[in-house]
């Protein structure tokens, strides 16, 4: 493996294994009361919201396995502490490290900016994958204990793949910021900003009278297909990777013409 | 003898402000050349660009023949480069630092690294973290030496090291040279590179202002001479000696600058006799500023 990119995965190591195992851990925990809401109280718990709401909270169908999983566990907990991770390494990725002062004598090797950068994304990405499979495993786990049958291995797997490319969206969005800007401020903000934006357009531009709008948003590609309930929605997956893939040129055209700071 | 380093009207502005004001030089093969400067007067703008960290408004840079804007990965294998802050993450050892940078150039030998890290008395199986200033300024050293590489650019690489291992890298250098190494080293202080250089360069606020061999330099130096006769000074003998200037008497003592062979000044004062006499070598420094003064006016006024 080339070694830019493994030795940024070697030294994120403890803040990716906390990231794979609280993501896994806070998935299985609240995928674990699925018995509690299956009696249908959750269900009349909320009847009582607008059914807006219930459709921008995903919660038009909490009874099922499938329908429960898709609103609480993967429509928000898991993508956001997931997303957190992503957009924290896409800061570091370049702009992080240039303030810390690395990139000048990394830079001095024989190692190109493009492979730096491409070394980075490969870090994430692998990152991202093991996070997704660390959900994974833990929702084969918590499954036949919690009901959870209805959803099949597969199907966790598709929505699982989902969730390592939304990482990786973010993720890589950050990044390029980072490579364009070289500020690790703008890179957080813009990444956070941008991951806000796009949940709440998910969300709700279904009441705003603005479906389309939805297609502009990762989180849409991510669970709008229902994985859960539908297995691989390759479209959405394709969406996703093929938005990764751009900012990373972006990313690696505009690290490639500027100056580094000091 | 092939030219590594070749400045062809290198600029540099941030903004409004000049970096570089269109730099001409060239570092010849197996020399060792000493970048002289203030702080802020250009030096790190100058290695940044070599290293294709920063590109230039104007000119162009090349090594070894070839632009630095391109090949840069095949260029950088044959450089060994000393930031002028030297900074690596601080949780790892010294040993897991040098080892990942030697991967970076496709592996380094370890006795080299041992054998390196032993002479600068570098610990490496030390945290970084917890190294001084000098100590990790020594593994700056040890990762810029290590692969033997046939141009090494050096940004201030004594800075923060005692003088006696101060010492040991100026060892280095010489073995670097012996070894036909081209060498491009900065400092703010003549007198750190004087020891090994051949060549010294003094830029100010973006402009060369002053290029020179060292052998040269040194000729031309003129000495500080003190002399304290039982007697009366001979000023009148001292006064005739075309080699002196600047007497000063007072009393038995004399005060003088001696420039050229100090045979004659010995035959005169071999007929007195002496209770003192004091010769100093003035600031090579100041030395190699006056001399080019007049060369910066012109130089300013025409700007």
């Amino acid at each position: 493996m080339p070694e830019v990119m493994t030795r940024t995965l070697w030294e994120g190591r403890r803040a990716l294994a906390g990231f794979a195992a609280g993501t896994a851990l806070v998935g299985a925990l609240y995928a674990g009361f699925y018995p509690q809401v299956a009696d249908g109280a959750m269900g009349q718990a909320v009847q009582g919201f607008s059914p807006a709401m219930r459709e921008a909270l995903r919660m038009e169908d909490l009874t099922s396995a499938a329908g429960y999983l898709g609103s609480s566990v993967f429509g928000i907990i898991v993508p956001l502490v997931a997303v957190i991770w992503g957009v924290a390494t896409g800061a570091r990725a370049i702009a992080g490290e240039e303030e810390a002062g690395h990139l000048d004598l990394l830079l001095a090797h024989p190692v190109s900016r493009t492979r730096v950068v491409l070394d980075r994304f490969a870090a994430l990405t692998a990152g991202a994958a093991l996070i997704a499979a660390a959900v994974w495993v833990a929702m084969l786990a918590v499954r036949p204990g919690a009901d959870l049958g209805d959803v099949g291995v597969v199907e966790f797997a598709a929505q699982c793949l989902a969730l390592a490319l939304l990482v990786v969206v973010f993720g890589t969005l950050t990044l390029a910021i980072g490579a364009a800007t070289g500020s690790r401020g703008a890179a957080l903000g813009g990444g956070a900003a941008a991951v806000a934006l796009t949940y709440v357009i998910q969300a709700l531009a279904g009441q705003l009278g603005a479906g389309a709008l939805r297609h502009l948003s990762p989180f849409h590609h991510y669970i709008g297909g229902e994985p859960l309930r539908h297995g691989f929605q390759w479209d959405g997956l394709a969406t996703l990777a093929g938005t990764a893939l751009v900012l990373l040129a972006v990313a690696v055209l505009s690290f490639d013409r500027r100056d580094l700071a000091t | 003898m092939s030219e590594v380093i070749r400045l062809e009207k290198l600029t540099k502005t941030y903004g409004r402000r000049r970096g570089l004001a269109g730099l001409d030089l060239t570092v010849g093969e197996g020399e060792v050349f000493g970048y002289l400067g203030p702080n802020g007067a250009g030096k790190s703008t100058t290695i940044r660009l070599l290293l294709d960290l920063i590109r230039p408004t104007d000119g162009r840079a090349l090594l070894f023949g070839t632009d630095c804007r391109r090949a840069v990965a095949h260029l950088r294998r044959r450089i060994g480069y000393l930031p002028g802050d030297f900074t690596v993450a601080p949780r790892q050892r010294v040993e897991q630092c040098l080892d990942h940078l030697a991967a970076l150039r496709g592996g380094v030998p370890r006795a080299r690294i041992d054998a390196l890290a032993g002479r600068l008395d570098l610990d490496l199986g030390a945290r970084i973290g917890a190294l001084s200033k000098g100590n990790r300024q020594k593994v700056g050293l040890v990762q810029a030496f290590m692969h033997r590489p046939d141009l090494l650019i050096l940004d201030e690489p004594t800075s923060g090291l005692d003088p006696l291992v101060q010492q040991t890298f100026l060892d280095l250098v010489r073995e670097a040279k012996l070894a036909g190494q081209t060498v491009f080293m900065s400092s703010h202080v003549l007198t750190e590179v004087e020891a090994v250089a051949d060549r010294v360069g003094m830029i100010r606020e973006g402009r060369l202002v002053a290029l020179d061999t060292v052998a040269q330099l040194r000729d031309r130096a003129a000495h500080d001479v003190e002399i304290t006769f039982v007697g009366p000074a001979d000023q009148a003998g001292l006064a005739a000696l075309p080699e002196v200037s600047d007497l000063v008497v007072d009393g038995q003592t004399a005060r003088l600058r001696l420039s050229g062979s100090p045979d004659a000044l010995i035959r005169l004062l071999a007929g007195h006799r002496l209770a003192r006499l004091r010769v100093t070598e003035p600031d090579l420094e100041h030395l190699f500023l006056a001399h080019y003064r007049t060369d910066d006016t012109v130089e300013a006024s025409r700007a």
